[in-house]
């Protein structure tokens, strides 16, 4: 063997992983649910996260999955048997955009790990890679029923990096959070963020036109390379072996993945006029944009959002912390999700600590404004904006997000109707298993909690 | 349209602008009938009818009554006009739109008033008017002076003519910061109260001789006071100016008790995520408290102690709460803070009060905060309970005034909810 074919040999080895590196994804998850018991909940009125109210009813939960939802439904001995008369079932809540564990509790410069605003585009980032598995918060949004979110980078940079969607399950590393087969997402931003940050740096972009020069440079430059990675793939053995190998770009990487439909974009975007123009971007390049988030102005083009199939991530009520967000109607997210003959996509977001918390109650406010603004919308529809949209947006809908049979036992029961202020998620579970019990205070704790004011109690000990 | 303008006159004397309401020549009055009252005083709510003529309530009553105008408020709930204690309301239109924010100041540190940068036509006040706020204090952004910042309450009618009490609350705030030790704020604030108590009367003739006694003031002089914030802290010691102190941490609330006995202080803290901590204290002292309930998030080391349940701890000791609520521009969440208050374990009336009666008691706003004859007839009928936040009111009363519930906020939401067919530049 010639040294250069030794050399060859080891460079095609080497290639195997890297003509599948956009598939073989490193970090993978490594969840694993809690124990488990076979459960049924008995009288139960439920929700099911698929627009239908199904008043005493029983659900069963088998093997970590919704077994059936009905009427006397059989089961054995070895069944815990959960009476919920005049309680509320749901599936359990979904936030589309957290910032929980990037920016953690305590809000310190030490572990604000958001926005890497060094670059207008950050596409090589990770999300999950600033993640504080200790943050105290978690736990706090449990308390709210939440059972998964979706954690993002911020919004200072044009594209800010990948997304992350974990279950609610506190442990000592993000793999062991993260969503099994959940997709990654891009973190996308128009607007003032982008501008204000590096405007006042006089770099570019310092204006929305810089904003979309910008996003547009950057697709370019991903085509070009995902051009040069299938011209790659498309050679024979013998000419790959010869060929010039594309050198990985971890910025490309994820851009190319949006491209390939394998990551999903998240888009904040206030204005209507620039989330039509993003959307004209897309189509430009060939992505889909899954969701704009925050949109205070998604009500002004809610049937472009429908026809594009694109989800407005909004909030019930917030305005006027910045221009963009003047504009402001508590029916926003009523009006996208029943443009074109309710065809819409409308979730209630936080991208808060507090508002995970009550997603039910922002949901509940939206409903309200929808009705006031004339719409004929169910509460059971209005739950799936808390639920099967949020899951749907986050590409983990065929496991979650609602009470279907076979799909995750992701299951919470309310003391009263969960559109009330006084409705409180009583138990919690994440895949069939126990997560939170508000009766018998069985929570997790992070270790930021343990001993931290008194060394004897836990932080929400005191 | 039910109801009466009312006149205003506006007297200004000694920095504080006083309201007359001129008698109401021409009277119509309204009756509010079978409501289910929250009157702000009474512990639990009561079938009854009000009567309001001109801008006051003239009688409450279960009996029959006559009125020019009347309303049916039959299985309604009536509270008192809702008082925001923690706004910027008038002085801010967009957050982070420095031209449109007027709360702060460069060379002001403690005697920087707000007052006459109040904006009457900010579309805050519909805003958080049709949700339910008939009158709120407007406070400024902390000063570089721990003590410092006057504050101003307006009632929310939108009038150019300003219905309002000048500068009626000191603010300050002291915890964790980046570049000092909060041991040094704390020397500052004892620094200057001590000088404040120092000042007579006849020492502040004339800003000549105010700055005479800068001069011979270490902390005054340090801090370049000018004679408006010598005038501010005088009034502050000696005028009981109600004092808003802005901290967190038990060690610290326990530190501004303190300054309260020493220095004989009207004071109130806001905030206080680890009031719960220090409990007895706080009720022992008579500090009424302006918390946040729906926060529970441990946001600074100030705060590691914060809970849930802090409401319902604190009411069972007695002690006097108010609300404020966390995002900009919604005042009115106060009624869903509330809310969860209650749903952990807050009495329903009492919570009621902290957005009625306890503000307007603790900050000695005469004439409002409650439903009872001579008040001034800030009234909201409700569609539904006030603190679920999917509720809203029907109808709105500020002196009397049947106001309008529109807010740009509706005028937008109707412009793309009809008339499809035509741009929406051409529509309403």
């Amino acid at each position: 063997m010639t040294k250069l074919f030794k050399l060859s040999i080891f460079f095609s080895l080497a290639f195997t992983g890297l003509i599948n590196f956009l598939n073989a994804e490193p970090f993978e998850s490594t969840y694993t649910p809690l124990p488990s018991q076979n459960i049924l909940i008995k009288n139960a009125n439920i929700y099911d996260g698929e627009g239908n109210e199904l008043l005493k009813t029983d659900l069963l939960i088998k093997d970590r999955k919704i077994a059936a939802i009905g009427n006397d439904l059989p089961v054995t001995d070895d069944f815990e048997v959960i009476d919920a008369s005049g309680k509320w079932v749901t599936p359990g809540i979904i936030d589309i955009h957290s910032h929980m564990g990037v920016y953690p509790a305590p809000g310190v410069r030490t572990s604000s790990d958001g926005n890497e605003a060094t670059s207008p585009v950050t596409a090589d980032v990770w999300a999950e890679h600033s993640i504080w598995v200790q943050d105290p918060q978690y736990t706090l949004a449990l308390s709210g029923g939440v059972t998964a979110f979706h954690i993002l980078p911020g919004s200072a940079n044009l594209i800010g990096g990948r997304g992350v969607t974990v279950k609610n399950l506190q442990r000592n590393t993000i793999n062991s959070m993260k969503f099994p087969d959940a997709p990654h997402s891009l973190k996308m931003a128009c607007g003032e963020n982008p501008k204000r940050v590096y405007g006042n740096r006089q770099q570019a972009p310092s204006t929305r036109m810089g904003n979309i020069a910008g996003y547009r440079k950057a697709w370019i430059e991903a085509e070009a390379y995902l051009n040069r990675l299938n011209e790659y793939e498309s050679k024979s053995d013998e000419a790959k072996e010869m060929g010039y190998k594309p050198t990985r770009d971890l910025e490309l990487d994820t851009l190319a993945g949006v491209l390939r439909g394998e990551i999903l974009v998240h888009n904040h975007c206030y204005r209507a006029d620039e989330m039509a123009s993003m959307i004209d971007v897309a189509k430009e390049f060939g992505y889909k944009i899954t969701a704009f988030h925050h949109g205070v102005e998604a009500y002004k083009i809610a049937d472009l959002l429908a026809e594009n199939n694109i989800c407005g991530a909004l909030w019930a009520d917030w305005w006027g912390f910045k221009h963009e967000a003047y504009d402001m109607v508590q029916a926003n997210i009523a009006i996208v999700d029943q443009a074109r003959n309710g065809t819409g996509c409308a979730i209630v977001h936080s991208d808060d600590a507090i508002g995970i918390q009550h997603l039910n109650q922002e949901a509940s406010k939206a409903l309200s404004a929808g009705l006031r603004a004339g719409f004929d919308i169910t509460k059971a529809r209005a739950m799936n904006w808390i639920t099967s949209n949020p899951a749907k947006a986050a590409g983990i809908y065929d496991q979650t997000g609602s009470l279907k049979v076979g799909k995750n036992a992701d299951v919470v029961i309310w003391s009263k109707n969960p559109f009330s202020v006084y409705a409180l998620a009583e138990t919690v579970f994440i895949d069939g298993a126990l997560a939170y019990n508000r009766a018998t205070n069985f929570f997790p704790s992070s270790d930021f909690d343990v001993g931290i004011i008194s060394p004897t109690k836990n932080r929400t000990e005191q | 349209m039910i109801g009466k303008k009312i006149h205003k006159f506006l007297i200004v004397s000694f920095g504080y602008a006083l309201i007359v309401l001129s008698p109401n020549v021409f009277s119509e009055t309204i009756l509010i009938k079978n409501a289910t009252i929250y009157d702000g005083n009474k512990n639990e709510p009561y079938e009854g009818n009000i009567l309001i003529d001109g801008p006051v309530i003239k009688r409450v009553s279960s009996s029959d009554m006559q009125g020019d105008f009347i309303i049916n408020a039959s299985g309604k709930i009536v509270t008192p006009g809702l008082i925001a204690t923690d706004t910027n309301i008038g002085i801010v239109e967009i957050g982070a739109l420095s031209v449109t924010r007027d709360d702060s100041s460069e060379i002001y540190k403690i005697g920087f008033s707000i007052f006459d940068a109040f904006n009457p036509n900010s579309t805050l006040i519909p805003w958080n008017r049709s949700n339910g706020i008939t009158s709120a204090l407007t406070i400024p952004q902390n000063t570089s002076s721990p003590i410092g910042g006057l504050g101003s309450y307006f009632v929310l009618d939108g009038e150019l003519s300003i219905t309002g009490e000048k500068d009626m609350v000191m603010t300050g705030s002291v915890g964790g910061s980046s570049n000092h030790s909060r041991s040094e704020t704390f020397a500052v604030i004892d620094d200057l109260l001590s000088f404040a108590k120092s000042i007579n009367q006849k020492d502040l003739d004339t800003d000549a001789d105010i700055s005479e006694l800068i001069d011979e003031s270490p902390i005054a002089e340090f801090m370049e006071l000018h004679p408006r914030d010598v005038r501010a802290l005088f009034k502050l010691v000696n005028n009981d100016l109600p004092l808003v102190m802005k901290a967190h941490r038990a060690s610290d609330l326990l530190k501004l008790v303190e300054m309260k006995k020493k220095y004989n202080l009207n004071m109130i803290i806001m905030g206080a995520q680890e009031a719960h901590l220090v409990k007895d204290i706080i009720a022992k002292n008579d500090i009424p408290l302006i918390i946040n309930p729906i926060n529970n998030i441990p946001g600074s080391f100030d705060e590691l102690a914060s809970n849930i349940k802090m409401a319902s701890i604190l009411e069972k000791e007695g002690i006097k709460l108010m609300f404020t609520a966390p995002r900009s521009h919604n005042f009115h969440l106060i009624r869903q803070g509330a809310g969860v208050a209650v749903a952990h374990g807050m009495s329903y009336e009492i919570a009621i009060k902290g957005l009625t009666s306890t503000p307007a008691k603790v900050f000695g706003l005469e004439n409002r905060g409650e439903i009872k004859s001579g008040n001034y007839a800030d009234i909201i009928i409700w569609d539904a309970d006030p603190l679920e936040p999917s509720s809203m009111p029907e109808y709105v009363f500020i002196n009397g005034e049947n106001m309008n519930l529109t807010t740009r906020s509706t005028r937008l939401r109707d412009r793309y909810t009809s008339d499809p067919d035509k741009p929406n530049t051409y529509r309403d």
